[in-house]
């Protein structure tokens, strides 16, 4: 059998159990397991599987994992948010549409202080979602603001989506994460644009806060909130600043962060032993997830590269195809969002990536650059079903007069405007590189 | 029967156990990278730290392996799996599970193999601090083995559940994860 062909076999087989709804690193790791035994069982084929889960322990900035996401718990169990909500509620509440485009502003903030969109998923569908709707605000269009909003929370940094990223394609994460500042805000921007018009030409999608419940607030409590705001800014501060400058590595700055996520909480009396205690498991369960589907990609990823799959990838696309790098590129985040439909995206980098890196490095692209496209196609396969993260959240979170097609039927608009929002930055791709060329750190 | 209940109890709260020690180990983290960050700003640089972190990481996702499963943490591809009933659901569980068996029976079998190559040869990791091998590639045996327990007691509840016989759950609440 030619080694194309096993590989097509593997990739098959693997599609195909996923659909029994078996838990998908234990189906990865099997194919990979016995793909390997089959090809190099005389070989010791049987050993790839532990030798790619101890050469994890390589990756160093891994660590930023449980950080972020701990982070991130801190951060929605203690409600630390909710002065943030009640901020953008006053100070835009009187905009038709402004509690939807407040929203959108407090999910930019959280997603400086955490690496996944599960913190904002959980204080948007907690928080935002129950005022909005009281409100009278639209329900399809909050649910689809909450989702798209929160996956802002890998495009701006601290990613961890970025973090795995530059383990696999060898580029620096600071890099990375400040190529993902712009067109996070950009995205962030579009998303607002959006909700404006859309209020504007239909303003009983968002009503404003009537002026006798504005009037409760003083001025002298209007300005308190804007205090709230502070306190992002300050943990996203003490993080960055001194990695940005060189003076601790990455992972020591994740340490940081998770430290004065929780010290904030502290102070602020949010944190009990019991909110503590929470934060850490869910912070085990979710990293445990992410480590195993990494694990069991990994050995897969191992196999394809044992069959040299990355030639065949490079001869289909390059010499089979014969198309222009550009054709080539928009193939690829194409079979992306194809894949995104069976399989979760980490396991799709760990598998894939090794095999488009190369190729879009050698088509002269920049890899910082295709980093930040393929964070959004990520945003995209977060919200899109069958196999989205924040889908699987909101229906888990959401309030029971949010029915499932209203789940489905929110992220529409949200993903066109991202993918708007991709071509964007296709066509200009300063929009991320500009940010990390001029302030050119390591 | 009641041997099986036994087990899956045993089994469950022996990875629940193990698992809540597990958890803290992230503050450890914390505080071995937040030493080495201020010692190398204050002192000579630890040797000892980056590594130590490594370990401890590994050891986390390892041991806190089996309890994030039981906690129903791992993803599935659910579009199929969330539109049958719960019994179908078990029966379709209770085979496919042999996929996990597979793949963690091979990780044990590498695992065991280079733990005995680590101890019998003094396996030590490169560089300036040396440390022996073989404790971590235990600990990654020890947590691979709760995982493959787990499983155990996981297809113990499925079989009893595609029969109509759903076992008791454990007294704690252990499904509160993500």
């Amino acid at each position: 059998m030619a080694a194309a062909d096993i590989a097509l076999l593997m990739f098959g087989t693997m599609l195909v159990l996923m659909l029994t709804g078996q838990r998908m690193f234990g189906v990865i790791g099997f194919v990979a397991v016995v793909a390997a035994i089959w090809l190099w069982g005389d070989r010791g084929g049987h050993d790839l599987a532990f030798s790619q889960a101890f050469k994890v322990m390589g990756w160093f900035p891994l660590i930023t994992l449980p950080m972020f996401i701990f982070m991130g718990y801190v951060l929605s169990e203690s409600r630390l948010a909710d002065d943030l909500y009640r901020m953008f509620h006053v100070w835009f509440g009187p905009v038709p549409g402004g509690l939807a485009i407040g929203t959108i502003l407090l999910m930019v903030l959280i997603s400086a202080m955490n690496g996944l969109s599960v913190a904002g998923m959980a204080i948007g569908a907690t928080i935002a979602l129950p005022e909005l709707l009281k409100r009278g605000y639209d329900k399809r269009m909050v649910t689809g603001v909450i989702q798209a909003g929160s996956s802002l929370g890998i495009l701006i940094p601290p990613s961890v989506v970025m973090v795995l990223y530059a383990m696999i394609a060898r580029q620096p994460v600071s890099q990375l994460w400040l190529a993902g500042i712009l067109p996070g805000l950009m995205m962030a921007g579009l998303f607002i644009a959006y909700i404006w018009l859309r209020c504007r030409i239909n303003p009983a999608l968002g009503p404003v806060i009537d002026a006798e419940e504005l009037a409760r607030v003083t001025r002298a409590e209007k300005y308190r909130l804007l205090l709230a705001g502070l306190l992002p800014l300050g943990i996203f501060a003490v993080m960055m600043i001194p990695f940005l400058m060189g003076y601790t590595r990455l992972v020591e700055s994740s340490v940081i962060g998770a430290l004065a996520a929780l010290a904030a909480s502290v102070i602020k009396g949010r944190m009990t032993w019991a909110v503590l205690e929470t934060c850490t498991v869910r912070t085990l369960a979710i990293s445990c997830m992410f480590l195993w589907i990494i694990l069991a990609a990994l050995a897969f990823g191992a196999v394809f590269d044992g069959l040299r799959a990355v030639d065949f990838v490079r001869a289909l696309f390059i010499e089979d195809l014969g198309l222009n790098r550009w054709y080539i590129l928009i193939l690829m985040q194409l079979s992306f969002i194809i894949m995104g439909m069976f399989l979760d995206d980490t396991a799709m980098l760990v598998i894939v990536a090794p095999l488009y890196v190369p190729i879009v490095g050698m088509l002269e692209f920049d890899l910082i650059w295709y980093g930040v496209l393929y964070t959004i196609t990520c945003q995209i396969a977060y919200m899109t079903p069958p196999f989205g993260y924040n889908l699987f959240l909101m229906r888990a979170m959401a309030p029971p007069e949010v029915s499932l097609s209203d789940i489905y039927r929110s992220i529409g608009p949200f993903v066109a405007v991202m993918i708007l929002g991709l071509a964007l930055i296709m066509a200009f791709p300063q929009i991320a590189l500009w940010l990390p060329q001029t302030l050119n750190v390591r | 029967m009641r041997f099986l209940i036994a087990w899956v109890r045993m089994a469950e709260a022996l990875s629940y156990g193990v698992g809540r020690m597990a958890m803290w180990l992230l503050f450890a983290l914390m505080g071995v990278m937040l030493y080495g960050a201020i010692a190398r700003a204050t002192m000579t640089p630890p040797i000892w730290t980056d590594e130590m972190a490594q370990f401890l990481l590994m050891g986390y996702f390892m041991l806190g392996g089996a309890y994030a499963l039981q906690m129903g943490s791992a993803v599935r591809m659910d579009l199929l799996y969330s539109t049958w009933s719960d019994r179908t659901r078990a029966a379709v569980d209770a085979v496919t599970i042999l996929t996990l068996f597979v793949y963690l029976g091979v990780l044990l079998w590498g695992g065991i193999e280079s733990t005995q190559y680590a101890l019998e040869f003094d396996e030590r990791r490169r560089g300036l601090w040396r440390p022996y091998m073989w404790p971590i590639k235990m600990v990654m045996v020890a947590g691979i083995l709760l995982m493959i327990l787990q499983c155990s007691a996981f297809l113990i509840r499925d079989l009893a559940r595609a029969a109509g016989r759903p076992l008791p759950l454990p007294d704690r609440e252990t499904r509160r994860g993500a």
